[in-house]
């Protein structure tokens, strides 16, 4: 009696491509932003900016050191 | 208290990331640098008020965002309207072939007002959820949602791609229907 529901399983239907996440790779939108933005983080970065940290940091106040 | 070495090592790592956000802001790469070198003297001066455990990156965009639009402010927008925002205006044409050229891709973000840029170049590109973009832009998770799908029919519409949803990766047959049902 309780084997009965067993072919219910197969019932859901399949989520339509693309309408979960219309910034996915399934847009093409979705992925020149993605292109885009890799490309521009993947960039070389300036030695200013280690150079501006060191400075910060040698420039700090000694006073907390003990 | 001083800065924790930890601290430092942090920030240089999430320097490319400072850049690329800044340059989706502000279109310019020298003033993208000048913009992330304020970010970090401004997260070194406040490196107290950064809660360890907590999304350094989203403390940092905060930052940088507010930095942008305080500079933006101050130079009554002459930031992105003295640049070449016209001439790239002129350059944008529709995509061939289905293959969206990443020149036109980038013309076509210029276009598109400051506030639905940044929507979609967080939620679309940096990783950001909807709820750590609304807190960067200091607005509701309904606004920013609503920017990024207006950013997303704009650029949609500039670039004629024309309900994509439909297409998938088959976006070649979208183009050559061209003007086909909305």
């Amino acid at each position: 009696m309780k084997t009965m529901g067993k072919d219910t399983i197969a019932g859901a239907p399949p989520r339509r491509a693309g309408s979960a996440n219309p910034l996915g790779s399934n847009s093409e939108i979705g992925r020149k932003l993605k292109q885009y933005y890799d490309e521009l983080v993947s960039d070389d970065v300036p030695d200013r900016f280690a150079q501006l940290l060191s400075q910060l940091e040698n420039s700090e106040p000694a006073q907390k050191k003990d | 208290m001083s800065v924790s070495p930890r601290f430092k090592t942090d920030l240089l790592g999430s320097i490319p990331s400072l850049r690329a956000f800044a340059v989706s802001l502000t279109q310019n790469s020298d003033k993208a640098d000048d913009l992330v070198q304020e970010t970090l003297v401004k997260a070194w001066d406040k490196h107290e008020s950064f809660q360890p455990g907590t999304n350094l990156k989203a403390w940092l965009f905060t930052i940088l965002r507010n930095e942008f639009y305080s500079q933006m402010r101050k130079r009554g927008r002459e930031v992105q309207d003295s640049e070449g925002i016209m001439t790239s205006r002129l350059a944008v044409h529709p995509a061939q072939h289905g293959q969206l050229d990443l020149k036109d891709f980038r013309g076509a973000l210029e276009q598109l007002p400051e506030d639905q840029r940044e929507a979609i170049i967080l939620i679309g590109a940096s990783g950001f959820s909807y709820e750590e973009a609304a807190e960067i832009c200091g607005c509701a998770v309904g606004t920013i949602k609503s920017r990024v799908s207006r950013a997303r029919t704009k650029l949609q519409d500039i670039l004629k791609i024309s309900g994509e949803d439909e297409y998938g990766p088959d976006a070649i047959s979208s183009q050559v229907m061209g003007s086909s049902a909305a």
